[in-house]
């Protein structure tokens, strides 16, 4: 039906609704995905001295009171209370939160033991053994010392990468006056503590 | 990089950056060491933050 052409303006053309968007794609599943840590199904099976040392450490990190602790503090916690969690494993017990998610969600006490369990289980445990020929890696010479300067550059770009703060605050101390530092004394003193 | 240490003995021939950054291994040894320390680093800092908590408490 040809329209007619008259004084009557033409209506704009209107959408009547906005296109629908389009569906979130969905996350790229190149990687097999790990399996989630089940924590309903991990035993706490701490004493209740260990209870009460747990409780007091987890109240120390409370800065809100309301008794319990952000996500992006387990690992600080868990590393008060004597374990040596990596990073990557925090976050799959956490189940890879993100960065709003750690910054913001809170735990309580009940919630966090069976995590702390888990580290606590966990097998690959390092020694001092393992710590020892990890830096026997950089020693060049065989003559059990590693270049603080080099040992500085393996922990800011390997691994879980340090900050300079962070390894500056780690090698105070440990380099001798020719900037060398003895790495089985060095890993006796991590451990020390 | 800052050169605090006089008489440091740089690494004159040998490549300062000849640091393995693909190498699985040399990653996953490097991952242990920096959890083993940062274990060390976060309890030691928390003996040397006590006695204030503790301070702090017996005040209240």
């Amino acid at each position: 039906m040809a329209p007619k052409k008259d004084a009557k303006k033409p209506e704009p053309a209107k959408k009547a609704e906005p296109a629908p968007a389009p569906a979130p794609a969905p996350a790229p599943e190149a990687k097999p995905k790990v399996a989630a840590v089940d924590l309903s199904a991990v035993k706490v099976q701490f004493s209740p001295e260990q209870l009460e040392d747990y409780k007091e450490a987890f109240g120390l990190f409370d800065r809100v009171g309301d008794n319990k602790v952000a996500y992006n503090q387990i690992a600080d916690i868990m590393r008060a209370l004597g374990q040596n969690p990596t990073n990557k494993e925090v976050n799959h017990i956490l189940g890879n939160p993100s960065a709003e998610e750690l910054a913001n969600k809170r735990v309580e006490f009940e919630a966090f033991l069976p995590m702390l369990q888990y580290v606590v289980n966990s097998p690959n445990k390092g020694t001092f053994e393992d710590y020892v020929e990890g830096l026997r890696v950089f020693d060049k010479e065989g003559n059990g010392t590693v270049m603080g300067a080099e040992l500085r550059i393996v922990l800011s770009t390997l691994g879980e990468r340090m900050s300079e703060a962070e390894v500056d605050a780690l090698m105070v101390g440990q380099e001798d006056e020719n900037g060398c530092v003895n790495y089985e004394a060095f890993v006796k003193h991590i451990l020390s503590v | 990089m800052d050169c605090r240490k006089e008489g440091c003995a740089q690494p004159q021939d040998e490549d300062i950056m000849d640091i393995p950054l693909d190498d699985p291994a040399a990653n996953k040894a490097a991952t242990k060491i920096q959890a083993g320390f940062r274990g060390h680093m976060t309890r030691k800092k928390m003996k040397d933050d006590k006695p204030r908590e503790e301070k702090q408490r017996d005040q209240k």
